[in-house]
């Protein structure tokens, strides 16, 4: 099927504009795919639009990328003038074929400095990009640079705002609070869009690296320290790793969030404000992303009820550190058990039993170093059921490997004696969270060997014994 | 009830034998056919395709082959004001590119083809405040990048033009609790990443930082029934993990802690016997990446045949030897 040299340009031209016109039929296009076709249809443009989906029929692929390739390249020489709505539709068309072609990103970031281009365009495209390349790795890095100018932007109109409020004394006029107050919409909107769009890509790829760590990222920069985010993306994420539990990059997160979480909750008091810039808009009037009912109060700092009347549910109305762990481990260990022989999960164990253990001896130092008057802010968070004392007690008969105890689970059991606190609690009927100690790790793992048939797993079982005892064992 | 394990399983008609001559034949001719519609897609990562082939072929003994004076033109055209160099003429620079030029330069032993002052204003210009570096003016931070900038670098005798210790601070603060690396600080560990950052480590002589033992560990680990390596727990084994997995094996000291004869079969069987070349596993379609990768992973192994590979800058030792650049390993 020869084709002239002005035969594919008048082709390519019209294929171009007629992918541009898609988009303005319909602004609700939410995925993109090569249609297998090799021949073309008479006189019919190979641009299909179905419902929501944009398809591009495979035979005219092999013309229209090169041609708009090197088309890009020749205005990138300076060899060629391409107006601006020339690149925006050659870029987008490019884009939906090759989003690693990173030279067309970049021709796009200049369009948006030089206001041609909205964030929010690149946010879409980019989104379309990752249904047909979930992985892309110049799209998610794109990604970033995109929400960097919308980061940017918020705080150039915040900052403005906070000005206004001090130059005017501490009440700022209601027309600049309510700005305020939509561009923190705005922020959480963006914010659950990416998680969205991170979702979306882990699904369409087994452990993505890329979509995983862009998640990570956005909560680094646009949720910092806002435990209330960090705490819901763990509650919803529960399920997906459940139903995915061979996805590392999937569990990791949730270490990530863990992680988090017990830095800002070992610190008092943690902040439930969307970062738009800097930490120190703390105080603003900026609220959390979806508020609980106290947010407001909270983000100037007062206490709400709940932490008033007591440490019970932790502050804030969120677990407290040991509960967290308590319930990654039950987690780790149902699946364990429901999906023997996957070597994520017990990868999971080590990092969470890691992190758990890490935090008690942060605990115990820091108590340590204070004396006595801090034992109700470790029994608090370590309080132990007689049951699991015992059961120190009998594993302490028993040494690892021959070799006797090492000191530091002695020092474990003294700190969690048991605490006055706990009767009442188990006459409430709410019991305390059992710690997760050496012991008890050994104990769990006696019982997946015996009751383990699957040759993998007792492999990863075995592994996992071998790690507790050179990594944890002789931790000092 | 079936094996939940994620692996290949080698066929019996697999390859056994190392057919060096048909991945010389291949290297050779790729890319010769420069309308095909494939290059076309790959060339916004030219400059390190072709490091790969260069690379691969020079392992082999095979560089005469190639086209010297086009290369060196083609890198010239492709260094821009800033002093970066791009993928291929037309595309934005890049520290990644900028390696590869420079690692292929090195190779030809011809780096003032290029202005190596202006290649050095560029790196030193992306090292961040926080010690890490961006990939471009555009600001992505990676530990890939670091990597990047140190061996350019240490390729042209330049590492006291960035702030070293700031950059070591920064990769040590990418440090996660398995021993491994990710891309940024709080990242999940990576077999690539790994290889970067150990790599990285080398070229600053900070290599005592890593926790070798514990590394050691979680790389071995990769090793699956088949003998290839993955680069994370629960991935299917590739190639060239092979060399990522192994070469930071190597630059720890703890080569000897995986089965090398199952990883050379496995390698081994990764080669199509009709086009030459090295896939990322048994059966799938060949490229150049896969091809060094493999090629060099096996020089890591210890094949006779193929030049020795220096694990931390993936370029013959006798290069390195010749510029006088030889970075730590540990024993």
């Amino acid at each position: 099927m020869a084709e002239s040299e002005e035969e594919v340009d008048v082709l390519v031209q019209r294929v171009v504009k007629d992918i541009a016109n898609a988009f303005k039929r319909n602004p609700s296009i939410d995925e993109i795919g090569v249609i297998p076709c090799p021949e073309a249809r008479y006189n019919r443009s190979p641009i299909v639009l179905v419902e929501n989906k944009l398809g591009v029929e495979s035979w005219c692929v092999k013309f229209l990328l090169p041609y708009v390739h090197n088309k890009l390249l020749l205005f990138r020489q300076r060899k060629q003038w391409l107006d601006r709505e020339a690149l925006v539709d050659i870029t987008c068309t490019l884009l939906l074929l090759n989003p690693d072609f990173t030279t067309a990103w970049n021709v796009r970031k200049e369009l948006m400095q030089c206001g041609v281009l909205i964030p929010e365009k690149d946010l879409y495209l980019g989104k379309l990009a990752l249904t047909k390349f979930p992985k892309s790795p110049e799209t998610w890095i794109h990604r970033r640079w995109v929400l960097q100018q919308i980061l940017r932007q918020s705080c150039a109109v915040g900052h403005s705002g906070e000005q206004q409020q001090q130059q005017q004394g501490e009440e700022a006029p209601p027309a600049d609070r309510e700005r305020s107050q939509q561009l923190s919409d705005h922020m959480a909107r963006t914010l659950h869009q990416e998680m969205k769009v991170c979702s979306d890509a882990a699904c369409r790829y087994p452990s993505n690296y890329n979509a995983w760590s862009h998640r990570i990222w956005v909560l680094q920069h646009m949720a910092k320290g806002n435990v209330k985010v960090f705490h819901d993306e763990l509650s919803s994420m529960r399920l997906w790793v459940s139903m995915h539990v061979s996805d590392h990059s999937g569990f990791h997160y949730r270490q990530f969030l863990l992680q988090e979480l017990t830095a800002e909750l070992s610190q008092t008091p943690p902040s439930t404000s969307t970062t738009t810039c800097s930490s120190h808009h703390q105080s603003s009037a900026a609220p959390s992303v979806s508020p609980p009912p106290n947010s407001h109060a909270q983000a100037n700092g007062e206490l709400s009820a709940a932490e008033a009347a007591g440490e019970e549910e932790g502050q804030l109305g969120f677990p407290t550190v040991p509960q967290l762990f308590h319930q990654e481990m039950e987690l780790c260990s149902d699946l364990i058990q429901s999906f023997p022989g996957h070597e994520t999960l017990w990868s999971h164990r080590r990092h969470v039993f890691y992190l758990w253990h890490q935090w008690r001896s942060e605990q115990q130092h820091h108590c340590s170093s204070k004396g006595s008057s801090n034992s109700v802010h470790l029994n608090d968070g370590d309080a132990t059921l007689p049951e699991v004392d015992a059961q120190s007690c009998a594993d302490r008969g028993d040494s690892v490997n021959g070799r006797g105890r090492t000191t530091e689970p002695m020092e474990v059991d003294r700190a969690s004696l048991p605490d006055p606190r706990d009767s009442k609690r188990l006459k409430r009927g709410v019991p305390p969270p059992a710690p997760h100690t050496l012991p008890s790790e050994h104990s769990f793992v006696r019982g997946v060997l015996d009751r383990c048939s699957n040759t993998e797993q007792r492999h990863f079982v075995l592994a996992y014994k071998k790690w507790l005892d050179t990594v944890i064992g002789q931790q000092p | 009830m079936g094996s939940q394990v994620k692996d290949v399983i080698i066929k019996p008609d697999a390859p056994t034998a190392l057919m060096l001559d048909k991945h010389a034949d291949y290297i050779a001719a790729y890319g010769s056919n420069k309308d095909n519609y494939e290059y076309t897609l790959s060339e916004y990562l030219r400059m390190s395709g072709m490091y790969w082939g260069l690379t691969v072929m020079d392992l082999m003994g095979q560089l005469q082959r190639m086209n010297r004076e086009e290369i060196t033109d083609f890198i010239k055209a492709c260094q821009h004001e800033c002093g970066g160099i791009s993928a291929s003429i037309g595309h934005d620079p890049h520290l990644l590119y900028t390696l590869s030029a420079v690692q292929i330069l090195s190779l030809y032993d011809n780096v003032d083809a290029i202005d190596v002052d202006k290649v050095v204003e560029y790196v030193q210009g992306l090292q961040q405040e926080d010690g890490s570096f961006a990939g471009d003016k555009w600001g992505e931070i990676d530990t890939r990048f670091s990597f990047c900038a140190v061996a350019t670098l240490s390729l042209l005798g330049k590492m006291d033009k960035i702030n070293v210790d700031k950059a070591v601070e920064f990769i040590l603060s990418c440090m996660n609790f398995d021993g491994g690396f990710g891309c940024r600080p709080g990242s999940e560990s990576h077999a690539g990443q790994i290889y970067c950052c150990t790599g990285f480590l080398s070229l600053t002589g900070q290599l005592h930082q890593v926790n070798a033992d514990l590394l050691g560990w979680w790389l071995c680990e990769r090793q699956l029934s088949s003998g290839g390596l993955n680069g994370r727990p629960e991935k299917l084994p590739d190639v060239c993990y092979s060399w990522w997995v192994l070469a930071s094996l190597k630059i720890i000291g703890r080569i000897h802690w995986i089965n090398k004869a199952k990883l050379r079969a496995f390698i081994l069987a990764c080669q199509d016997e009709e086009t030459g070349g090295f896939s990322d596993r048994p059966g799938d379609m060949v490229d150049p990446f896969h091809t060094l990768f493999g090629v060099a992973g096996l020089s890591l192994l210890g094949e006779e045949r193929v030049k020795s590979v220096n694990p931390v800058l993936c370029m013959p030792e006798d290069v390195l030897q010749r510029i006088g650049l030889q970075p730590d390993l540990l024993s």
